[in-house]
């Protein structure tokens, strides 16, 4: 019995580093998302080339899409942009965007600089449609399969390793679905 | 040239660390101090003739940044604090060199100074390896410096991280001393008093650090708060609280022989805690506002060395703890017990702390979904664990060691009642939750009840002097806690030039703004006269500094203090129509706060004294 | 992106414009306090040890303004967090919920004051070595 309590604070001791070993490996800043698995939120937003038209949720349904929260202010979405652009015209991907908490006309100007790769481009001036995708960062991209379910949120910029690793087997494997 | 120099008096260290293993030598030690000084000085210069060829310079400093903040910027970043780390390491072992060697036996002395090399070797090996701050860069182009976070330009950067260290680091003395007693296979009465300074020292300074910490987040962060329970700020905490039970236990193994046990295995748990500590700020592991910017791989290193030393010595404990000769005689009711129901509440504060800081990242292993842990679950834990440790604060010094009669409770009649009839009063007088009567009446409890032992021993009051006020000062912390937590209020709002307000029974009139040009930074100042009952009482400025380098607005609450409340105010923004954003805070006691832990500090430290001026004529 | 992120909340901690720009007026003191007791136990996300109240980031005052409308509406406390623990998840929570996976959390201190005196009371009342 003695011998099991000296031991106790060895044991003890193991498993707290033990838990930060694995720990170091985690990234504690980043939030999963309560929405995976769920139907995409309801909307109703204008677009970015024609304010007058608002579109809604219905645009998703039918086919693989990748929702690109973005804004011109945000940094890390500048250095995502050119990835972006090579998913669309190389691998064929939809991208739609969200511009958020943006001005139309600064948007309009950054992506005639940059590139468009959006095929439609939803704008939330206020910041409220995207609390309801539970958006607290940008970039952040959602995979919306063709029953307009989200499937998975990517947080923080995409790049090629996340993309053969992580997102295109997934987009794949939604193709198929 | 300089930064090279730097660079090969790390190397030196190094190899006189390495030889201090093997030989535990006294001259390893001082070689050490010497060549890790000369290091830090190099550090120094080169921030403040800002070379910004090396990479660290750039990194934490600024050509229009003033000289004060220069040197600062030398514990400011990552490489830099650690480089300090290993510094104050050296300068520990120094001091024990110096102070404490020939008090011990040799064979602990020895081996104490073989283990603190141990530590060296690994801290200075990751310092060289991993965190150079002497890593040159060559730049193409004119480069000014990327500036010290504005956040981080105020005084208590020059004083808190080295305060703070100090006492981290420090505790590697008594875990150099646990170490050392295991593989000689007892403790001495002998031993244990003169382990006693190695341990009330850097405890003290962890307590400085902690208050200082705490005092300087008050006065720039904006809006009142003294505690976060910020994983940062717990990671100090920690060895904090492991170090009072070690204390108190390092008493029982002195006066009793007994507790030995206990005694080495805190020692152990309090550097643990430390080097966890250490760990956690700069792993990435955690977030944390105060935590440096750092790559995992850093982390890894840290963690390695952290597992291999402490799981060795926790190894040694198992095997070689049940050896070990001690009395063991005291009955259910005594003095011992009391301490040692004090350990375990304190270590069950610190497995609380522990948990909650580590519970998300323990859900996030498992897969087990994200949460977070914060004010509300370690309020609720460690607020009830508090009072209980009040609760016995001041029944353990009027209870005899070996063996007392339950019936000496009754002693405790007075302060027992004249705590009751104070809650009494204030409840009728104020408005006041349960936890105010509860704070109110265990911190009167404290402090009536060492009081009361004070008077009773009042011949020998002196030997005990420090005890007396350490304890008092924990009772003024309490009180001052609890008030600050019922009674603090406030309020925002929009106010013009020229307009009045009224808070907190004070008028606030918004006489004028003010800008200045700083050295680094351009100012406004909203300037503030109080007044109470009609009559002018003094000014507020709640400034605001635009920094030039970072771009950054930082906010500088303006404070009016006195004896029992602060008034405090913080300015926000200006809006289109002249009107400013303003948030005002009554904050009553919290000065109490700071007061009860320095003056813990303070009985620490003069128990030290009383013992060293008795033992200087012997 | 990690050290980024760290900066981009340094920066936010010290900007202080706290809500600067918002100013919430209540119909009634109850009003407020509710607003008071949501906005301190929700954490803000971008700066995650801040909470709403606390936090300068524009995702925070978004929340607040968002909280503060449905205050007015009328929801109930519990009605505004789950909608949104429904878009955030429990991380939002600065109190973590009392859950199986949450057990060790809330009650693991108890478990360890009871354990360790019960040791202690066994180890005095035998005539071992306490160690």
């Amino acid at each position: 019995m003695k011998k099991i309590r000296v031991l106790l604070p060895l044991v003890l001791f193991m498993l707290i580093a033990g838990l930060l070993f694995r720990g170091l490996k985690l990234h504690p800043e980043k939030i999963p998302s309560p929405l995976i698995g769920k139907s995409v939120p309801q909307f109703s937003l204008s677009t970015l080339d024609n304010p007058n038209r608002t579109l809604t949720q219905s645009i998703f349904t039918g086919h693989v899409t990748l929702l690109n929260v973005w804004a011109t202010w945000c940094e890390a979405c500048s250095i995502e942009h050119p990835f972006l652009m090579h998913l669309v015209k190389d691998e064929h991907i939809i991208i739609d965007g969200l511009d958020y908490r943006d001005d139309d006309e600064t948007a309009k100007k950054w992506l005639q600089q940059m590139g468009n790769p959006y095929q439609i481009i939803l704008t939330d001036p206020t910041g409220n449609a995207a609390i309801d995708w539970g958006v607290y960062g940008t970039p952040e991209t959602f995979i919306i399969d063709k029953n307009s379910h989200i499937r998975y949120r990517q947080i923080g910029a995409i790049d090629e390793t996340t993309w053969t690793t992580v997102l295109k087997p997934l987009v794949e494997q939604l193709e198929h679905e | 040239m300089i930064p090279e120099l730097g660079t090969f008096a790390i190397i030196l260290a190094l190899c006189f660390s390495v030889l201090q293993i093997f030989h535990g030598r006294q001259s390893a030690v001082f070689g050490q101090a010497i060549f890790l000084s000369m290091a830090m000085l190099s550090l120094i210069i080169c921030l403040i003739t800002n070379d910004v060829t090396v990479l660290y310079v750039r990194d934490h400093s600024h050509f229009s940044l003033p000289l004060f903040y220069r040197i600062g910027a030398a514990w400011g970043g990552h490489e830099g604090s650690l480089l300090l780390w290993c510094l104050i390491l050296s300068y520990w072992s120094a001091l024990f060199c110096i102070f404490g060697y020939k008090k011990m036996s040799k064979q602990i002395s020895e081996k104490m100074l073989m283990t603190l090399g141990l530590i060296s070797t690994g801290f200075i090996l990751f310092l060289l390896l991993t965190s150079n701050p002497f890593f040159r860069d060559f730049p193409t182009a004119l480069i000014v410096g990327n500036d010290l976070m504005p956040v981080l330009q105020d005084p208590g950067l020059i004083f808190h991280p080295p305060v703070l260290y100090s006492g981290y680091v420090g505790c590697a003395l008594s875990f150099a001393f646990a170490i050392a007693v295991l593989i000689k296979g007892n403790m001495t009465t002998a031993d244990a008093r003169a382990c006693r300074i190695w341990i009330i020292l850097p405890w003290s300074f962890l307590g400085c650090g902690i208050v200082s910490g705490s005092w300087w987040a008050y006065r720039e962060l904006g809006w009142g708060g003294w505690w976060f329970w910020d994983p940062v700020e717990n990671a100090s905490l920690l060895p904090w609280l492991s170090a009072t039970a070690l204390l108190h236990s390092l008493i029982v193994s002195e006066k009793r022989h007994t507790f030995l046990g206990w005694t080495v295995l805190l020692a152990i748990i309090t550097f643990t805690l430390s080097l966890i500590g250490t760990f956690l700020v700069r792993s990435g592991v955690l977030v944390s506002v105060h935590a440096f910017a750092n790559d995992p791989t850093r982390g890894l290193f840290l963690l390695g060395f952290l597992t291999i030393l402490i799981g060795g010595s926790l190894l040694l404990y198992s095997f070689r703890i049940g050896k070990f000769y001690q009395n063991v005689n005291f009955a259910l009711f005594s003095r011992e017990t009391m301490l040692l129901l004090n350990t375990i509440l304190l270590l069950t504060a610190v497995f609380t702390i522990l948990i909650g800081t580590l519970y998300p990242i323990l859900l996030d292993a498992l897969n087990l979904g994200k949460i977070s842990v914060g004010e509300p679950y370690f309020n609720t834990i460690f607020i009830p664990l508090v009072l209980f440790v009040l609760l016995l604060m001041g029944i353990a010094p009027h209870i005899k060691w070996q063996k007392d009669q339950t019936s000496t409770l009754l002693k405790l009649g007075l302060p027992f009642l004249f705590s009751s009839m104070i809650v009494a009063s204030v409840s009728f007088i104020f408005s006041t939750t349960l936890y105010t009567l509860l704070g109110i009446f265990f911190s009167a409890w404290v402090l009536l009840s060492t009081l009361q032992y004070a008077i009773k021993i009042r011949k020998n009051s002196l030997r005990h002097s420090g005890m007396i006020v350490a304890h008092i000062g924990i009772a003024i912390l309490a009180l001052g806690i609890t008030f600050n937590k019922t009674y603090s209020t406030e309020k925002q709002l929009r106010i013009h030039p020229n307009e009045s307000i009224q808070f907190a029974n004070h008028d606030f009139y918004f006489d004028r703004i003010n800008t200045n040009q700083g050295p680094n930074y351009q100012s406004v100042q909203a300037i503030f006269l109080v007044q109470h009952q009609k009559k002018l009482i003094g000014e507020i400025d709640a400034e605001q500094r635009i920094y030039t380098s970072h771009d950054e607005i930082l906010s500088h609450p303006g404070i009016l203090f006195n004896f029992w409340r602060d008034l405090y105010i913080a300015l926000g923004n200006r809006f289109p129509d002249g009107s400013w954003s303003v948030r005002l805070y009554y904050r009553p006691f919290v000065r109490w706060i700071w007061s009860g832990g320095l003056l813990t500090v303070l009985g620490g430290l003069l128990s030290v004294l009383v013992r060293y001026k008795k033992e200087k004529p012997a | 992106m990690k050290k980024s992120f760290v900066v981009l909340c340094l920066f936010l901690f010290s900007q202080l414009l706290f809500a600067a720009n918002d100013i919430y007026s209540f119909h009634s003191t109850q009003q407020q306090n509710q607003f008071e007791t949501l906005t301190t136990e929700l954490r803000c996300l971008v700066c995650q040890n801040q909470n709403l109240a606390e936090s300068n980031a524009p995702l925070a005052s978004d929340l607040r303004q968002q909280i503060y409308q449905k205050i007015l509406q009328g929801q109930s406390t519990q009605d505004i967090i789950n909608y949104l623990v429904a878009r955030y998840g429990d991380f939002i929570l600065y109190q973590p919920p009392l859950r199986v996976t949450t057990f060790l959390l809330w009650f693991g201190p108890l478990l360890f004051i009871v354990i360790a005196i019960i040791i202690l009371f066994r180890a005095i009342g035998s005539d071992r070595n306490i160690a």
